[in-house]
């Protein structure tokens, strides 16, 4: 069977295309322009540049971590100058007046930046957006105020003077220890950027970013998510602080005023916002220009760092990085019409053999719900009772509380009263992701596609999603899958293939209960005739039950086990579709036609 | 004892009234665009800087002449920079590019006020007399700004709920794309929100500059501080404000009398990460239907 099918679905080639991110390459380049501006100035001799680039590769591992931030959490922190002042002053404190020997110093220094990190990072469990801007530019502004005061421990404005002069003897080349550490450190940063972007975890940050209710219903925690990378973030920017110390060998609190967190934020964006180059060539344009290149001018570095960012953000909103990329996008990407996204010829892979039919057991089961929006109330003590394996219908005029059921069901929003119960298991207050994990799958009206992601990536984050082992049939789609798509991006999709990727997210999720939100709106006729036949697949050869929240009454009387009627928030009848038919409370829905 | 009590109620209070109108200037861009602005710390010191330069010790009616001046100059930067900010914005759910170019608009005008006017602090005398309440002697800028709070609370209620432009902003905070489909002129309204939040916080500085640092660094603790109070009050709330900016007033007050005033704005951070973790929508906020 799979063999034969593995025939099938010899479509165009995938051999050819342009890799659809450019990151690997990127972090090459990467190495190499760090590599030059670290052990270069060594290699010719010249002190002014050797001292110069190690801060700005310190400067440069910051920024790497702030992008991750930036980007693949979708966190916007004015904080992370304190995280590195954090790593170094404490590091300072430790070793300089305590004569801690300096790597136990350096490792208080993390965990004091880490624990920085856990001030920004708790508000995240609650709150997004602007909040947490402001959190951070808050702590960037106290942190100066802080170190002045508290000047019991930190010798207050006169600052702390360290030496290490192991670290600067020159080994070979002229390249001491310290040059070193320092250029490797954020090429170090640039792979972990790299691979935790590869990772489930990254892939799972990034969704929770970009749509959070679509990662609640994958089953992720977004809080928990932003939480994950302002640790993450706050660790790797300790260490920054950490090497801080030893390159300038002085500390003061005017060295970690809010600007020096300005420089890492600015550099991001001047450079490219997710892009893997983008700190290296933001922090180049951003700190360097003003402060090295312009350096008589540098009472109005300020003013250039701001008058650059927002120059970028008006002209080259992707930044500079950004910008060639977008470019180089557009030269390659080419739709694939038709051949874009197709399923048929990928179902065959399943197997899936057994003939399953609609159960007696109940998979879900809504009892006297109510659901009010503020003085509105949307759905009206409705009960509602799926069997395992049916395909259940769900229909009625607009407004009449079918999606704001599905949210409820799907656990994106709550009951006032009433109760309901997935798969045996009381799920009435169940946290969205909660009820994902118990096997539920669910669409959307507008699917969520990330252009972010490749396409490959855009159905992967349902494997991603998978509680438990997964059945070896799904096991050989998602290969089948994975070759064919994963160069490929999803942002030329026709409207049809996008609902087809969320159903096959679905799929690949192995979710049991499947919830469809008006899945035929916006398709065309043979769209939607492949559509019917795609939920007859699902139910009767995998033996899923879905719900189906739809406009057009044809697809649902076609497909439909059992159909529920909802008006006004109530449920009006419910039953096999012959008998809704003919009930007179549904009549009137069919004048002029099967549309509602 | 007890009048030490008294100075860190009414000086609580009268700061506190200033972080309040900050909050009232957030709350009308915000509700229009969606926009928190950052810049408006700046652009209230700019009011403070626009008392020196132009009222410095005058008398009356001078003074009153260059508050309406003063007002319009900074409703006039603000509205430029409000365009420029919603230049590259399609719809009002595009935020890194507005949280960007606020931030970077502080950055601009806290550089230009430090390389024209230095790092110092320029002192710039009241018109308002100095007065006795509960036995402490209060400058008259105080009640200014307390007096401030509520001109702009009360105009603001009926700006929003009487005039057809107001109106038509608070349409725009409850359905952005209805507001849009109804026709009404989008842009237009958002600079006009932009515009009076400009006017707020001018007005604002100018009055209350004697007793604020007038200085190119501030503008960012008075943003922070104005933030913390809207959000302490719910983000879009104006009788929030009123509570919020008092109550974080009184704590940093507080603060500096109890532990020190280099505390001040560690004790704001500590409210605003308090509020959000235990109340995020604030004392009077709403929390909003979610969309799916």
């Amino acid at each position: 069977m799979s063999a034969t099918a593995g025939q099938t679905m010899a479509l165009p080639p995938a051999a050819g295309k342009r890799r659809f991110s450019s990151d690997l390459p990127q972090v090459w380049i990467g190495m190499a322009l760090i590599a030059l501006t670290g052990f270069g100035p060594s290699l010719v001799g010249n002190s002014y540049w050797v001292h110069t680039f190690q801060l700005v590769n310190i400067y440069i591992a910051a920024s790497v971590f702030q992008n991750f931030l930036f980007v693949d959490a979708g966190q916007k922190s004015f904080g992370q100058g304190v995280l590195l002042g954090l790593g170094a002053y404490v590091t300072a404190i430790f070793f300089g007046l305590h004569n801690y020997p300096f790597l136990a110093a350096a490792a208080i220094g993390i965990a004091a930046a880490a624990a920085g990190g856990l001030l920004f990072a708790l508000p995240a469990l609650r709150v997004q957006y602007f909040h947490l801007g402001f959190v951070t530019l808050s702590a960037a502004i106290v942190f100066p105020q802080l170190l002045m005061s508290l000047d019991r421990w930190t010798n207050g404005i006169n600052g702390i003077a360290v030496s290490m002069p192991d670290l600067q003897k020159e080994m070979v080349f002229g390249l001491s220890p310290l040059t070193l550490i320092v250029a490797l450190y954020p090429m170090a940063a640039l792979w972990i950027h790299y691979f935790i972007r590869r990772s489930r975890l990254g892939r799972r940050m990034r969704i929770a970013a970009i749509s959070p209710e679509a990662a609640r219903t994958l089953g992720i925690k977004p809080g928990v998510m932003r939480f994950i990378a302002f640790i993450i973030a706050a660790i790797g920017t300790g260490v920054c602080g950490v090497l801080y110390l030893p390159t300038v060998a002085f500390v003061s609190p005017q060295g970690f005023n809010v600007e020096l967190s300005f420089v890492f934020f600015f550099a991001v964006v001047v450079g490219g916002r997710g892009q893997m180059l983008g700190p290296i060539v933001g922090m180049w344009i951003v700190f360097i220009l003003p402060n090295i290149a312009l350096a008589q001018l540098v009472e109005y570095r300020l003013l250039i760092y701001g008058v650059l960012t927002l120059v970028t953000v008006m002209l080259f909103p992707d930044g500079v990085v950004g910008t060639i990329e977008r470019w180089r996008l557009r030269r390659s990407v080419a739709g694939r019409g038709e051949q874009a996204f197709r399923v048929d010829a990928f179902l065959d892979t399943l197997g899936a053999g057994h003939d399953a039919t609609p159960g007696e057991d109940v998979a879900v089961e809504v009892r006297g719900g109510l659901k009010k929006f503020g003085e509105v109330v949307a759905v009206d003590r409705a009960d509602l009772t799926v069997r395992r394996g049916e395909i259940h219908g769900l229909i009625g005029a607009n407004g009449s509380g079918k999606t704001s059921l599905l949210n409820v069901l799907s656990g994106l929003s709550r009951l006032n009263a009433g109760s309901f119960v997935i798969d045996g298991r009381e799920a009435t207050r169940m946290a969205a992701d909660r009820i994902a994990d118990l096997g539920v799958g669910r669409t959307f009206q507008t699917p969520r596609i990330f252009s972010q992601l490749s396409l490959w990536d855009n159905l992967r984050i349902g494997i991603d999603a998978r509680v438990g082992a997964g059945d070896p049939g799904v096991a050989r789609l998602a290969a089948a899958l994975e070759r064919e798509f994963s160069e490929d991006s999803a942002d030329l999709l026709s409207h049809g293939q996008r609902r087809l990727v969320e159903v096959m997210r679905t799929v690949l999720k192995e979710a049991s209960i499947v919830f469809f939100d008006e899945p035929a709106a916006g398709l065309s006729q043979s769209e939607r005739a492949n559509f019917a036949k795609l939920v007859t697949f699902l139910s009767r050869r995998m033996g899923k039950t879905i719900v189906i929240v739809e406009h057009d009454l044809d697809l649902v009387w076609g497909v439909a086990d059992a159909i529920t009627v909802m008006d006004a928030g109530r449920v009006v009848a419910t039953g096999a579709p012959a008998e809704v038919a003919r009930d007179p409370a549904v009549q009137h829905m069919f004048v002029g036609g099967r549309r509602a | 004892m007890l009048s030490e009590i008294a100075i860190i109620v009414v000086r609580g209070i009268a700061i506190g009234s200033i972080f309040s109108i900050i909050a009232m200037s957030f709350n009308i861009v915000h509700g229009a665009t969606g926009i928190l602005n950052f810049a408006q710390g700046n652009m209230f010191v700019l009011g403070g800087f626009a008392a020196f330069f132009l009222a410095n010790g005058a008398g009356v009616p001078l003074w009153l002449v260059m508050l309406a001046v003063s007002a319009m100059l900074v409703a006039a930067c603000v509205t430029f920079q409000g365009w420029i900010t919603l230049l590259p914005l399609r719809s009002s759910v595009e935020q890194d590019s507005w949280l960007i170019s606020t931030v970077a608009a502080s950055t601009i005008i806290g550089a230009v006020l430090l390389i024209t006017q230095g790092p110092y602090a320029y002192n710039v005398q009241g018109i308002a007399p100095s007065f006795r309440i509960l036995g402490v002697r209060t400058p008259g800028a105080y009640a200014l700004a307390f007096g401030c709070m509520l001109f702009w609370f009360v105009a603001l209620r009926l700006f929003l709920t009487r005039t057809f432009s107001g109106l038509a902003i608070s349409a725009l905070s409850q359905d952005f794309d209805a507001a849009r489909a109804a026709g009404l002129p989008v842009r237009r309204l958002q600079l006009v929100a932009f515009a009076i939040s400009g006017l707020i916080v001018g007005s604002a500085g100018y009055m209350v500059a004697p007793v604020i640092s007038v200085t190119s660094d501030a503008g960012l603790r008075y943003v922070l501080n104005g933030f913390v109070a809207a959000v302490v009050g719910g983000i879009g709330s104006n009788l929030g404000t009123l509570i919020g900016g008092p109550l974080v007033g009184v704590v940093t007050m507080l603060t500096a009398y109890r532990i020190g005033g280099a505390y001040q704005d560690l004790a704001s951070l500590l409210v605003l990460v308090a509020i959000l973790m235990l109340r995020p929508q604030g004392l009077f906020g709403r929390s909003s239907a979610r969309r799916v």
